[in-house]
């Protein structure tokens, strides 16, 4: 389509030559995107304007004068080339894309438009650089390739979401996350799993995209009105252009390990540590000398990856198709977590006439997820278990048969004591038993297609109706052991649900485009836009099974004592009405204003419908007569400024009433949430000022944006004691503004014979600041208040350790206080707080009047990030190195934290630094068992273990070499047209001051909870080699 | 011609198409599922029957750390926290360790539990009351049902406004100029009602305690006879037995003793009160099933259970009292209700650790009686004797004819009469009340020494004469004695916070 477009609008533009001849050059235009021929580029005389088209299968012909030199080969998204004519008659070009112009035709919502052309602020991210990267869900390659877009993998796990947020978190207790549009179909993110992470977007073959596009400002994205706060993201996938089938297939394999791992005691040194805790405390001593365990081997691997893509594309001039088929499986570091999944494509697009045209896109796929229990303090949790166990007792215990030879006492309660007196604390069970035997596993069918069809009504006005649909079969099964672990408690237990979502979304537009007076182009758009979701599900459960033969696939009739059901049912609608008018004169000046109305079923009464509205306006500078430079190719300033919404709020978040709730005494309704029948939009005010331009071969774009968000819904909170449900209740109570800076820069740096070098660089700087709110908010480690960024670290000032006593020290206001680790007197507690006086550290004679006290102690958000790709190749060979790098925020290490705890556990190796003796100077207190509370002030953020969270991540490191055509064809006699093989590192090298795994790592996915890194599995690295060949 | 007349016809199938289908998508007039709205909860009378059904369901399962889970306020944490505040059941894991060893803070979770699950229990049944007249007006319910209901509810109203009490604030045998709790009156069921609500303030303990013979008195008027599962008459006059012995009101005691001398009776089996509800000594439980229970990480049979038999054992019977000379060798209560494993041993009261559904007793006629007996020895003089006929009723059913009864009636009487109720209610959350009030009038000097935590390894403890090692001890004068208010009551009341207690 865009190829028989540009040919026409060339020739349209061809010049004629008419100038005396001495001399005929043929020869054809290529390119590695188009092989058979660039059609449409221009081949013109250096230095004069004669020139030419060349035709639809790229070759032209051209005279040219006898004192002629260079010819110069241009077209549209390559790089312009210049060749000597010298002695030749026959020259062939094969021409390089320029990457900064990549997708010329950008996709809009309900639309395209020139790249040229656009007002707003869009970034397009070509799949190319990521498609070949092993990876669960394409999203978490997304990082650092685009400025304003963070996406942070929480953590090791596969399935587990990564969190994505556009310039920015810009809502605080609804939805951060931005829209996602596959196709034009808006898709549904819910996690509709209950066992595992089971990230919606995992469902989706990243092979299958061709592109992506970030639509960033309000004017970009305020088409999609009351869905656009926190941005949209688009998605189109591949489609068939004409031509004979083209067939490729891709495959890669390799391993995943973790990165990183806990430094633990030894078995002996534990020993040590266990019993000065416990004499420290005049309590008995519980260890003894055993072995030496890391429980952590039980737990991480080196888990195999691989994953292959077949596709076939082509088409006729009236149909074309796309199919593919995928499978990928992969296994993480964390045993036994592997994510496979199974993907299908069909794209097909034909014209009924010149007309009429129908399409449909439609994919299907079955993800598979083996999970764990990895809950941060789960008895069960993989890395709390692992990192508490007991390293002085062995793993395993062959003659322990009725526990598959692992080591657990014979009651089955917990891991088995070794030469301890004591088992571990909280009872925790062998790990390595619960990972062989409890089964969290989902499974998703997903189903995500649409179907179009256009009509061109008059000349420049087509209709347009797409139906799509979202349909998620999702279904849970989990089965926990009789013997040992979470299961014993039940007598084994069972768990199975289905939980299917289904939405479906229809769109029709109307769109007129129109070229009046030569100079003056017209785009407009007007449509009207229906969406229903519901979600449902039920589950059975069984425990107190009879024998474990019978749990290992299914729920299976007869097995179990007791069962159990759950169900629920959820809807939510949306409608809208909108337009988006587009205006260009001569391409200098530019303009677009976008109106909506949405309608939607959370809210109540004439709150339910809301409006909005963005406009943008565009100066090419660079096309002005006055504008006069050599240096600066292109020039364009860009300014928008639009009022959007958030529809991601509470399902029906403004009604109240009764829930029904089960009781001991039966079933009963209770109280659940106050209406708000007042419960208004959320609206982000949105503004964008912005350059695009062309210095030599570099472009440079640039955008200032700020976001004022008002009228925040918010779950604002209550006293408790009022016993308000959820003790909050929803208002639109809070305002913020996020504003910062994008800069992207790319060039290319070398590109000299054999040898190329491509850089793309980008850097973002964001600021949040909360305008105003009822009350703050304030969760376990985190509190948001006005004034400040949201959800900063909140908590105790540690103040270090008495040298002279052991004694923990924490601010009290702008005093010192010690939490006195002293035995009792005369049966007396010592254990409170009491004054510290710097000048005689030991005098612990003065109680003090009050505790610690808590204050701010850094914010969470990053202030800067960004990511930087280095693309290189000599000859046959191509490489690319792709760093990112995020800094200006603080992280909560909850896990170091828990690994100084002062119970009968394994602590972190630098407990070996406690105070021993008067006068040492250390920054871990006296040991004293059970003293954590008072100790470390848990339930609390604590600057002790607060820590700067800045890193540069050399994220992917690719190695390519592509068979030379000419070997492959005398190998293959044509049979295989294209082959490549490459290496690829992915996550190799971490710079970071933070002590953690990793300082990305992420407990929570909530805004307001961010920057807390508890017992997260550590984020992995991936090594594979791969192939591609095309046919 | 033709192809103007085509045009139009497509232009009319596409405007017709668009139009029709526009009208027939309503996709924005929903209702949620799941939620019956405010205006309809209390339109028939089934409807209030769920409502005050919802009210148990809070009682039993409230929010621990933002989240529905183990048995808070009464579905097994105020044993759980009742008895790891004193020293006769033993904490052998850090569950209960911040509890156990006096380390809680304005943070910590336990005590944030307790604080908002009960007045998340007291505002559903407040609800409830503000809306009973009008169901009666509107000819929804009888006034006869009405009041049932109302009398239900302030008896719940009582009961854990008591807990709160006895956690929050100083014994009112101490001083009842005390800083009280704040006492909930009125439903909170609109934004209009917030501020309203905020104003209320803590009060002081004597205010408190009277409001609680308020709505006792009128819940034994109100509630007709029943069994324990729900709230009944015996169950209000027996809760006010108990709180006239936190006030020291001995006669009131006896009154509201009396009224019960008839129509409940000790069983001569000391297991039957905690194999179901319905024996004669079941006063008011809080009932938990299969399908709704603490869980795992909450119920009694699991945390409080022997781990041969299935269940978590996480916290054992103190040596301390197992050991102690006032508890008869003979006693059947050592065995018909208690386990043992070579680690220690444990109640039998709670057993089923697979769905975890035994019931929580709160109100037994054993307490009444016991509270009877002190009341009596209290007074002395010519009640001693009916004080020492009270405490053999419980102490004798559980001991071999051949060990005499008690007879002494002099200044040991008051002292039997405690120690019995410390090994009558063993693992059912009584001990703290009891050091709460007797340190409030100075017989106890705030919680005595506990067995150190995670000390107690093997069954050899109990079972020789091995030293047991101590710690854990708080002195009344303490400010550790009352909990904290959670720091997410101050920080959430932005227009009158309430105070904290001293110390923290």
């Amino acid at each position: 389509m865009k190829k028989v477009l540009l040919t026409f609008a060339f020739a349209v533009l061809t010049l004629v030559s008419v100038l005396a001849q001495s001399k005929t050059i043929t020869g054809r235009v290529t390119s590695a995107e188009e092989p058979e021929g660039v059609p449409g580029a221009s081949v013109v005389v250096k230095g004069t304007t004669q020139g030419v088209i060349t035709d639809l299968d790229g070759s032209y012909s051209i005279d040219v004068p006898a004192d002629a030199s260079t010819l110069v080969f241009s077209f549209v998204g390559y790089l312009t080339k210049e060749m000597p004519i010298g002695s030749n008659s026959i020259i062939n070009v094969s021409m390089d894309v320029d990457v900064k112009t990549l997708n010329e035709v950008v996709v809009v919502g309900y639309g395209t438009q020139e790249r040229r052309e656009i007002t707003g602020s869009v970034t397009s991210i070509d799949s190319k650089a990521i498609e070949n990267l092993v990876t669960p869900s394409f999203e978490s390659q997304l990082a650092g390739r685009a400025p304003g877009v963070s996406i942070t993998t929480p953590s090791g796990i596969l399935g587990a979401a990564p969190i994505i947020r556009i310039r920015g978190v810009n809502s605080l207790t609804a939805g951060a996350g931005p829209l996602i549009v596959i196709d034009g179909v808006p898709v549904v993110s819910s996690d509709r799993s209950a066992v595992n992470d089971s990230n919606p977007l995992a469902n989706i073959n990243p092979a299958d995209i061709a592109s992506f596009e970030v639509l960033k400002d309000g004017s970009a994205s305020a088409i999609y009105g009351s869905r656009a706060a926190n941005g949209v993201i688009l998605i189109t996938t591949k489609r068939g252009a004409e031509g004979k089938a083209k067939v490729s297939y891709n495959t890669s394999m390799g391993i995943n390990t973790a990165v990183e791992t806990f430094a633990l005691l030894s078995g002996d040194e534990f020993v040590t540590i266990a019993n000065e805790k416990r004499t420290n405390a005049n309590q008995s001593p519980l260890a003894n000398p055993g072995v030496n365990t890391d429980w952590q081997d039980l737990v991480f691997r080196q888990g195999f990856v691989q994953q292959h893509n077949l596709s076939i594309s082509g088409g006729s001039a009236a149909t074309k198709y796309f199919f593919s088929l995928g499978f990928t499986d992969q296994e993480s570091a964390v045993r036994p977590n592997e994510l496979s999944r199974y993907s299908f494509r069909a794209n097909v697009d034909h014209s009924i006439s010149k007309a009429i045209r129908i399409g449909t896109s439609m994919s299907y796929s079955y993800t598979e997820i083996l999970g764990l229990n990895n809950g941060s303090n789960s008895l069960s949790g993989a890395i709390y278990n692992a990192t508490r166990a007991l390293p002085n007792v062995p793993i395993y215990d062959e003659a322990n048969t009725a526990f598959d030879g692992y080591n657990v006492t014979a009651n089955g309660a917990t891991t088995g004591f070794g030469a301890n007196l004591a088992g571990p604390d909280n009872n925790i069970p062998n790990i390595g038993f619960v990972i062989d035997n409890n089964i969290y596993r989902s499974r998703t069918h997903r189903i995500i297609g649409n179907a179009y069809g256009e009509v061109d009504i008059v000349t420049g006005l087509t209709a347009r109706s797409q139906i799509g649909i979202d349909l998620t079969l999702a279904d849970d099964f989990q089965s926990l052991d009789a013997r040992h672990g979470d299961g014993r408690s039940s007598n084994g237990s069972v768990y199975m649900a289905a939980n299917p979502a289904f939405l479906w979304n229809w769109q029709n537009t109307l769109n007129y485009q129109t070229v009046f007076a030569e100079d003056h182009s017209l785009n407009v758009t007007a449509g009207l836009e229906y969406q229903f979701a519901k979600y449902y599900g039920f589950s059975g459960s069984a425990t107190d099974i009879s024998d474990d033969y019978f749990r290992r696939n299914n729920l299976i009739t007869g097995s179990y004592n007791n069962q159990f059901s759950t169900g629920s049912y959820r809807e939510s609608g949306f409608d809208s009405y909108f337009g988006r008018f587009n205006y260009s004169f001569k391409g200098k000046y530019l303009a677009s204003f976008t109106l909506r109305n949405d309608g939607i079923s959370d809210l109540v009464g004439d709150n339910k419908r809301g409006t909005f509205f963005g406009g943008s306006v565009g100066w090419r500078v660079s096309d002005e007569a006055f504008f006069n430079s050599d240096l600066i190719s292109d020039f364009k300033l860009r300014a928008s400024y639009a009022e959007v919404g958030n529809t991601d709020i509470d399902s029906f978040a403004a009604f109240g009433g009764y829930a029904p709730v089960l009781g001991g005494a039966g079933a009963g309704i209770g109280y659940n949430r106050i209406a708000n029948t007042g419960l208004q939009w959320e609206t982000s005010k949105k503004l964008n000022l912005g350059l695009d331009m062309t210095i030599g071969k570099v472009t440079v774009s640039a955008d200032y944006f700020s976001n004022d968000v008002d009228g925040l819904i918010l779950a604002a909170p209550t006293a408790p004691s009022l016993g308000v449900p959820g003790n909050s209740i929803n208002q639109n109570i809070g305002a913020m503004t996020n504003s910062g800076f994008e800069l992207r820069v790319a060039s290319n740096v070398i590109n000299r014979g054999k040898f190329s070098w491509d850089t793309d660089f980008n850097i973002t700087f964001i600021k949040n600041e909360v305008t105003n709110l009822i009350s703050p908010i304030t969760s376990t480690y985190n509190r948001t208040q006005v004034g400040n960024s949201i959800g900063e670290l909140y908590g105790f000032r540690w103040a270090g350790v008495n040298p002279a006593n052991g004694n923990p020290l924490y601010y009290s206001g702008e005093d010192i206080v010690q939490y006195n680790l002293q035995q009792s007197i005369g049966g007396v507690s010592q254990l409170n707080y009491r004054v510290y006086d710097p000048a005689n550290p030991s005098d612990i004679s003065v109680r003090a009047t009050s505790g610690p006290t808590q204050e701010f102690l850094g914010r969470t958000l990053p202030k800067w990030q960004g990511g930087w790709s280095n693309s290189f190749s000599y000859g046959n060979f191509d490489a690319e190195i792709f760093t990112r790098f995020s800094g200006g925020n603080y992280i909560m290490n909850e896990s170091l934290r828990g690994l100084l705890g002062q119970g009968f556990s394994n602590n972190h190796a630098s407990i070996l630094n406690r105070w021993t003796e008067s006068g040492q100077v250390t920054d871990v207190p006296k040991l004293y068992s059970g003293q954590d509370q008072n100790m470390w002030q848990n339930s609390a953020s604590n600057s002790r273990f607060v820590e700067k969270g800045d890193f540069v991540k050399i994220q992917n490191i690719v190695l390519g070499y592509t068979i030379p055509a000419a070997a492959l064809e005398s190998a293959f006699s044509g049979a295989i047209s294209n082959a490549r093989f490459f290496a690829q590192v992915q996550n190799p090298f971490i710079f970071t001051k933070y002590t953690g795994l990793d300082p990305e790592a992420n407990s929570y996915s909530n805004q307001r909870q961010f920057g807390v890194d508890w017992n997260v599995a550590p984020i992995v690295r991936t090594y594979t080699l791969g192939l591609s060949v095309g046919f | 011609m033709k192809k103007i007349l085509i045009k139009n016809i497509k232009m009319v199938l596409v405007g017709a198409a668009l139009i029709g289908f526009a009208s027939a998508c309503e996709v924005t007039d929903l209702v949620p599922a799941n939620l019956i709205p405010d205006s309809e909860a209390f339109s028939t009378a089934p409807r209030i029957e769920s409502a005050v059904l919802g009210v148990y369901e809070s009682a039993q399962r409230g929010f621990y750390n933002d989240v529905v889970q183990r048995g808070y306020p009464f579905g097994a944490a105020n044993v759980e926290q009742g008895d790891m505040r004193g020293e006769d059941m033993y904490n052998d894991q850090a569950f209960y360790e911040i509890t156990y060893n006096n380390s809680y803070s304005p943070n910590s979770a336990n005590n944030a539990g307790m604080w908002i699950s009960l007045y998340r229990m007291i505002n559903r049944l407040n609800i409830i009351l503000g809306n009973l007249d009008v169901a009666v007006t509107n000819g929804v319910l009888t006034a006869e049902d009405a009041n049932a209901y109302k009398g239900e509810m302030l008896f719940l109203r009582a009961l854990a406004h008591h807990e709160l009490l006895i956690h929050f604030a100083r014994p009112y045998s101490d001083d009842v100029s005390s800083m009280g709790i704040p006492y909930r009156t009125f439903g909170i069921d609109d934004v209009t009602k917030v501020p309203d609500a905020e104003a209320v303030s803590r009060g002081t303990v004597g205010e408190d305690y009277a409001q609680l013979l308020l709505d006792l008195d009128a819940a034994e008027g109100f509630l007709p006879e029943g069994g324990a599962g729900r709230a009944n008459k015996g169950a209000a006059i027996a809760l006010k037995s108990r709180i006239k012995l936190h006030m020291e009101d001995w006669a009131g005691v006896l009154t509201e003793y009396n009224k019960l001398a008839t129509k409940y009776a000790v069983t001569a089996n000391p297991v039957a009160p905690f194999r179901g509800i319905t024996s004669t000594d079941n006063i008011f439980s809080f009932i938990n099933s299969a399908t709704s229970n603490p869980g795992t990480n909450g119920a009694l049979p699991a945390m409080y259970g022997n781990p041969d038999l299935g269940a978590r054992g996480l916290v054992k019977i103190s040596p301390i009292i197992w050991r102690a000379d006032f508890w008869n060798a003979e006693d059947t209560r050592r065995t018909l209700l208690t386990t043992r494993s070579n680690l220690g041993i444990f109640t039998f009261k709670y057993t089923d650790a697979t769905t975890f559904s035994d019931p929580n007793p709160i109100l037994r006629f054993s307490e009444v009686v016991l509270n009877a007996a002190e009341a009596n020895a209290r007074l002395g003089g010519p009640n001693a004797a009916a004080a020492v006929t009270l405490l053999n009723s419980v102490r004798s059913r559980a001991l071999p004819a051949s060990v005499p009864a008690y007879t002494v009636a002099g200044a040991d009487l008051l002292t039997a009469i405690l120690n019995e109720r410390r090994i009558e209610f063993l693992a059912e959350g009584r001990r703290w009340p009891d050091i709460h009030r007797l340190s409030g009038e100075g017989l106890m000097n705030g919680i005595p020494l506990k067995a150190t935590s995670r000390s107690i390894t093997s069954i050899n403890f109990y079972t020789t004469s091995i030293a047991i090692p101590t710690d854990h001890s708080l002195a009344y004068s303490s400010n550790l004695f009352v909990w904290p208010i959670p720091l997410a009551e101050l920080q959430a009341n932005t227009t009158a916070p309430i105070e904290q207690n001293p110390g923290y």
